[in-house]
């Protein structure tokens, strides 16, 4: 049977793909932003998934309001990296695995989430900007995405509640699945960033922490905030970390943190978490606990 | 109204986009959205009128195309997720645009971040 053996959280800003094409690795003012991932990008090359379950979100690429999916899954062997108005990037089309979508697909779909499906359609920096940090790809990728697009652009959007739910029913859906494949589940987006409006760069530190840590010990805290309190506390455009709670819904109760990377240069809060099953070591628990706003 | 968007009209500077709005503005959107096509982008910069002609953009949103009015756009009902593939065709960076649309110069936003080098 398949099985989930972890789940990473990351922005995707797509700026760092830009910086990725240009060749910024070791730019001061990028380095700390790229050498956050090689830890996770380690733990990938040694564990060897044969698959990424990505929620990320289409930024009105693929898919135009005339018709926007709540939440919609990819199928396809291929699908390009998509042109966002600057031309095409130098990476290799993303790989899929039909069996393994079809099977989430049906999955899901008879679990109750009516979900849309897309084949070999274009994906945008929502998956392409952290993917390539993740993962090698010369010459070519070394598994397949699970594509699942969820829609935090156009309200109204699924609810947080919501977005855990789906998650939940991807671990039954994954772990339904008879091959032995090790899957790992991506949550993308955040944290704090505001870039429409006056209130364009807006950050909040203290909440990005505090989410954080009720992600990691107290996720059902954050299944009651409404799309307003993101907005209040993140800024407009941290709403997208509905999309982390996707993630946290496909993974088990207890989970510890085996590497954080936060990294505020401009306006978005660039994030990346890994996760684990397992027990959070006291100590670090206890560190985690301190610095809470006294309320959410 | 939608319960999940209640009192965000009090948080200052922040417009949802949400379906009312995307109806009203959705030629506009769909106008910027064209522009993740070569062949759109190419005419657009041959011909703008003609291609805003063809999109059925009205008056007012022409003129807020052609002046670059990132803030007036926003606040007409255009979605920062299409403008920003707008922007790559006019030259601009996100950064040059978040400045614009909290009036401010380039140089004057950057020095309110933590790193203003990074560009």
């Amino acid at each position: 049977m398949a099985k989930i053996i972890g789940a990473i959280g990351t922005s995707h800003v797509p700026t760092i793909g830009v910086a990725y094409d240009k060749g910024r690795q070791t730019d001061p003012a990028w380095a700390p932003l790229f050498d956050g991932y090689k830890p996770v990008a380690q733990w990938l090359a040694e564990k060897q998934p044969d698959a990424l379950v990505f929620f990320y979100n289409d930024h009105a690429t693929t898919f135009f309001f005339d018709m926007y999916p709540t939440f919609a899954l990819g199928v396809g062997e291929r699908f390009p990296v998509a042109d966002e108005g600057a031309g095409l990037r130098p990476l290799p089309a993303i790989k899929g695995n039909v069996d393994l979508q079809c099977h989430i697909a049906e999955s899901l779909v008879n679990d109750e989430f009516d979900l849309t499906i897309f084949q070999e359609k274009p994906l945008d920096h929502g998956c392409a900007s952290p993917l390539p940090l993740l993962w090698p790809h010369d010459p070519d990728w070394p598994g397949a995405l699970v594509p699942i697009a969820i829609n935090v652009l156009q309200y109204p959007l699924p609810t947080g509640k919501r977005c855990y739910k789906l998650g939940q029913a991807v671990r039954r859906a994954i772990e339904s699945y008879p091959e032995d494949l090790k899957v790992v589940i991506v949550g993308t987006g955040g944290l704090s960033h505001q870039i429409h409006g006056e209130r364009t760069g807006f950050n909040n530190e203290e909440w990005d922490h505090e989410f954080l840590r009720l992600l990691q010990f107290e996720p059902e805290k954050l299944l009651e905030l409404r799309h307003a309190d993101y907005v209040r506390l993140g800024g407009a455009e941290s709403v997208e970390q509905i999309m982390w709670l996707a993630m946290r819904g496909a993974m088990p109760e207890k989970i510890r943190r085996l590497h954080l990377n936060y990294y505020l240069a401009t306006t978005t809060a660039m994030t990346l978490a890994l996760y684990e099953e397992g027990e959070e070591p006291a100590q670090n628990a206890a560190v985690a606990t301190e610095n809470i706003p006294a309320q959410v | 109204m939608n319960p999940q968007l209640e009192g965000i009209e009090q948080i200052e500077g922040t417009y949802a986009f949400d379906i009312r709005t995307s109806n009203k503005a959705l030629n506009l959107n769909r106008f910027f959205w064209n522009m993740i096509r070569a062949e759109w982008r190419d005419r657009y910069k041959a011909d703008p009128e003609g291609v805003m002609e063809e999109a059925g953009l009205n008056e007012t949103e022409r003129e807020l195309v052609r002046n670059e009015d990132w803030l007036g756009l926003v606040q007409y009902g255009a979605c920062f997720f299409v403008i920003e593939k707008f922007a790559r065709v006019v030259r601009k960076t996100n950064l040059e645009v978040y400045a614009l649309m909290r009036g401010e110069t380039f140089e004057e936003f950057m020095a309110t971040r933590r790193v203003p080098e990074s560009r």
